[in-house]
């Protein structure tokens, strides 16, 4: 399976679990921002995706990884990204615009971070984790 | 073409009463039907027997509801043999009455974690591939004693009141995914667990009953279905009280 066809087969799994129309979903496109999705989305789109590719996505990992190895006191202070966190999520999700790792960021903002690329770039590390292709 | 043609349905608890009812009725009306028991296994080939006897595929397992891994090898094990799974009847239940003041606080535990916490496994368990199907119908089985004060039963009443609350809620957060949540609250029906209850003050009881008799367990079964059919399609989060008018 080449990248173009991860990209194709990660962006209907989206298209189906949210059920919009394939015109609106491109790589950068912003899950919550402009597709309205909701938390439970995410987790149809993860449950779809394990299903797909054949891999294991544990739940809360997502959100673990994209703390990039801070503690919990390193990466928020009272719900909110502090500056070393800023800079681990920038460096995890460079498919994200950097305008939007800013001060005042909070924790629970950050899904609304994801944009279609997030998982691509998700199923991409987890195939190579595995070798495959 | 029976009501429920075509479709997997698991009975959590179906090798008796109102879940052997469930099993029975549901193959009846063409489903597909599975159905986990706890430990009476004769019972369980009883009630398998049954529907194969009918020419209906049935799948009996062994499960304990208060076990996550023996629930995930259910739910596994039903999508498997029917490649999905688009009802799931939360009927499981056990009772341990004794007066609240004397109540052992093992008592108190395993009613809990049997009727509630079998009902937060199992639909866990059963909510992933109902969202890959993007449709389900899940019905949780309450009791008339949620809502009305049992003496001796603090632990079944708080269960069972904790499953309507849970049925609501649930059902707020899978409506997005087609996936109906309801609730049945059966009053005394005439079933192994309610022997004794109507044997001591069944008189008595049954004169706070509109219809002046007890319930059948199939009189409970028939909502539960039409639950899980295509007639209730707009119901979600509601509890359906089926107790023949009872204390009105």
């Amino acid at each position: 399976m080449d990248n173009n066809q991860v990209f194709d087969e990660v962006r209907a799994i989206i298209l189906e679990a949210l059920g919009v129309d394939e015109k609106e979903v491109e790589l950068k496109t912003r899950l919550i921002e402009e597709l309205d999705a909701e938390s439970l989305d995410f987790l149809d789109i993860v449950f779809r995706l394990e299903r797909s590719f054949g891999i294991k996505i544990p739940r809360g990992e997502i959100e673990r990884n994209a703390r990039g190895g801070l503690s919990d006191e390193e990466f928020e202070d009272n719900g909110m990204v502090t500056p070393e966190g800023l800079e681990a999520l920038q460096r995890v999700m460079p498919e994200v615009d950097p305008i939007y790792f800013k001060d005042g960021l909070a924790v629970r903002d950050i899904p609304r971070l994801f944009t279609v690329e997030t998982f691509y770039n998700i199923i991409l590390a987890k195939l190579a984790e595995q070798g495959r292709p | 073409m029976g009501r429920l043609a075509g479709r997997a349905v698991l009975v959590t608890g179906g090798s008796r009463g109102i879940g052997r009812s469930c099993v029975e009725l549901a193959a009846a009306e063409g489903a597909r039907v599975a159905f986990t028991y706890r430990a009476n296994t004769a019972a369980a080939e009883a009630t398998t027997a049954a529907v194969r006897a009918t020419g209906v595929e049935c799948l009996a397992l062994q499960a304990d509801g208060t076990d996550r891994s023996q629930v995930q090898a259910a739910v596994q094990a039903v999508v498997e043999a029917f490649d999905r799974i688009d009802v799931l009847i939360n009927n499981a239940g056990i009772i341990r009455d004794q007066l609240m003041v004397a109540m052992e606080p093992d008592d108190w535990d395993a009613v809990l974690a049997t009727n509630l916490g079998g009902t937060f496994h199992f639909t866990q368990e059963v909510a992933q591939p109902m969202m890959l199907q993007k449709a389900g119908r899940i019905i949780n089985l309450s009791s008339a004693a949620a809502t009305q004060g049992g003496r001796g039963q603090a632990n079944y009443a708080a269960s069972k009141a904790a499953i309507e609350a849970f049925t609501r809620a649930c059902a707020v957060e899978l409506a997005p995914k087609g996936i109906t949540v309801n609730a049945v609250a059966p009053g005394l029906i005439e079933t192994d667990m309610s022997r004794e209850v109507r044997s001591l003050a069944g008189d008595r009881i049954r004169e706070e009953i509109a219809l002046r008799r007890f319930g059948m367990p199939e009189e409970v079964a028939r909502v539960v279905l039409f639950l899980a059919s295509d007639e209730a399609t707009y119901i979600t989060g509601q509890v359906i009280h089926v107790d023949g008018g009872l204390r009105l």
